[in-house]
């Protein structure tokens, strides 16, 4: 190497201070070191904020979580032998990070930045697994429904959203009615807004807000959120209406859904249910929607409502998408090969995501196993070796401090 | 050049290019070896490399191995044109799987160099805009910063520690997890 010389080179193309000896020894370019720790995942770049000013200040760059998260996908994970935690996992399945979760809450499906567990009984938590705060969210009901007879005796479900225009996030939580022959009784829908950092301590104070009911019955444990809507498919009680031959404007396909930024009902779907018969194995009879409803489940396909139909027996995952709400326009946009290596004994699909990048996350409800689909080799590689109990996407930034608003 | 000048493609590959290191030296280069270079191919394509093409930033013992990497891979590079136009079968694909090893295994020994090389060769595909360079070289060192405490990485890497100790320790604190 050239002897050691004054450097004459600008001290600005300089971003790794020190570099006594040798020409370019430690010293790499701004852009060049942005390249070089995006690479590395969230959990090494926090520890390695210890090493200078200038790595910690780049890995707090917007610019630089923004690029990392997109090359990082990060999910949120409970599993079945660590009901204590949430963990934030990423697509190895190896823990980045676990967040107490001491009452075992279960997790929802969501695709945001924030995590949402709750009970069947009134109890709801949101989680911020960046900052490792928690909300913990009022178990008394609105007012409006304080005076119900038996409220005290009903399992909620609740589905977590956040409106784009303002920020915001809402939970909606729905009194599911007491019996499966409970035609006579109503489900409750109740929404509450979680207060922001700036209103942290009187987080307490926020309250739940009655809404309206909807005249049919929805699946409360279907509900899954697109955009700021929540849908659910229609309760399972229809079918028997439907085989007894009760008269009922009622589809069995019908996907029932709620605006959560306007706090009302919007309009009733019809499912591809049609397209399904039409083309496939099942003959066009009204026994077989009952076979057929419950391997459908419903998820967010990066924005879009999607349907997952699970067919075991032709070993093949078909994934309907919503292209128009208003037409209910529904297109079989992926048809997934299920390989050897899927569990045998599962019948549906529990949650199922898609990463930026196509590939596609299916979680499955007994095994408790995840794995992930590449639709352009049409392979798939399980996730890890435990079971989950659920999962989510996690949109967030382990490098963010700041993100959701949240203190 | 005595090129027998036969089709457009052995006129292209015979079209020599001279690069100029810092200290002077003078390299001849194919066409198709100099352009995987995005910065060379913008000054061929504006028509300003005649008399050769000065690099003030690249010594001649980095620009040396610049271009060892840049033949391997335009040699690479158009084996893979051929495939794709001429040839599927499947012996030909066994060919090109092997080719892609022997390219990987290059790849391996070509990082087998000091810190100093290391970042040297960096800043050369940075100031080059050779993407498979600067992906292979910026991965070796994310690799070799995996798994290090702050400590060893500023050993490493001759980086003076200029966080105080109170911002330090705010920052383990505000990160404890990711030392567990």
């Amino acid at each position: 190497m050239a002897s050691p010389e004054p450097s004459s080179s600008p001290p600005s193309q300089s971003m790794v201070h020190g570099a006594p000896a040798a020409s370019n020894s430690g010293v790499l370019p701004a852009d060049v070191l942005f390249d070089v720790l995006l690479r590395l995942p969230a959990k090494e770049l926090c520890r390695l904020r210890a090493v200078c000013r200038a790595w910690c200040s780049l890995t707090f760059d917007p610019l630089f979580a923004s690029a990392h998260a997109a090359r990082h996908p990060l999910f949120l994970a409970s599993f079945r032998d660590d009901r204590a935690h949430i963990c934030v996992v990423d697509l190895c399945g190896t823990v980045v990070k676990r967040i107490p979760n001491a009452e075992g809450h279960q997790l929802l499906h969501t695709r945001l930045d924030l995590a949402c567990v709750a009970t069947a009984r009134y109890g709801c938590r949101v989680l911020n697994p960046a900052t490792g705060s928690v909300e913990i969210l009022p178990e008394r009901p609105a007012d409006d429904h304080l005076n119900r007879e038996n409220f005290r005796k009903l399992n909620t479900s609740f589905a977590f959203g956040r409106i784009a225009t303002t920020g915001e996030y809402k939970v909606l939580r729905i009194f599911d009615r007491l019996s499966l022959h409970g035609f006579n009784e109503q489900q409750l829908f109740e929404v509450l807004t979680i207060q922001g950092a700036s209103s942290s301590s009187s987080s307490g104070r926020a309250q739940w807000r009655a809404r309206q009911s909807h005249d049919r019955f929805v699946e409360a444990s279907s509900a899954i959120v697109v955009g700021e809507v929540v849908y659910f498919k229609v309760d399972r009680l229809y079918d028997a209406w439907i085989i007894a031959g009760i008269s009922t404007s009622i589809k069995p396909d019908n996907i029932i859904s709620f605006d959560l930024e306007r706090e009302e009902w919007k309009g009733v779907l019809r499912g591809p249910i049609a397209d399904i018969f039409f083309t496939d194995e099942y003959d066009d009879h009204l026994e077989d929607y009952r076979i057929l409803w419950p391997e459908l489940t419903l998820a967010d396909l990066r924005g879009s409502l999607s349907l997952v139909h699970y067919r075991k027996s032709r070993r093949i995952i078909d994934l309907w998408v919503l292209k128009d709400f208003d037409t209910g326009l529904w297109v079989k946009e992926y048809v997934i090969q299920i390989e050897l290596n899927f569990p045998t004994t599962e019948r549906r699909v529990k949650s199922l995501f898609m990463l930026e990048d196509g590939r596609i996350v299916i979680h499955f409800p007994k095994t408790g196993l995840v794995f992930i689909y590449d639709p352009r080799t049409n392979t798939s590689a399980q996730m890890g070796r435990r079971h989950l109990e659920a999962v989510a996407m996690y949109t967030g930034n382990l490098l963010s401090l700041q993100v959701g608003d949240m203190l | 050049m005595a090129s027998a000048g036969s089709g457009d493609e052995k006129a292209a590959a015979a079209a020599m290019i001279t690069l100029i290191s810092s200290d002077n030296e003078k390299f001849e280069v194919t066409e198709a070896t100099a352009t995987l270079s995005q910065t060379i191919r913008h000054m061929i394509e504006d028509g300003c490399t005649d008399g050769g093409v000065p690099l003030p930033n690249v010594t001649s013992k980095i620009l040396a191995r610049v271009i060892e990497y840049c033949k391997k891979h335009a040699t690479a590079a158009a084996g893979e044109e051929g495939s794709s136009s001429s040839f599927s079968d499947a012996a030909f694909l066994e060919v090109d799987r092997a080719f892609l090893e022997e390219l990987e295994e290059f790849d391996d020994a070509f990082l087998e160099v000091d810190r100093a090389t290391l970042f040297d060769l960096i800043l050369a595909a940075n100031y080059l805009d050779i993407k498979g360079l600067l992906n292979l070289t910026c991965q070796k060192v994310a690799d070799s910063v995996k798994g290090k405490t702050p400590e060893q990485i500023r050993e490493m890497y001759n980086i003076v520690n200029d966080l105080t100790p109170e911002e330090e320790a705010e920052i383990r604190r505000e990160t404890q997890w990711a030392f567990e």
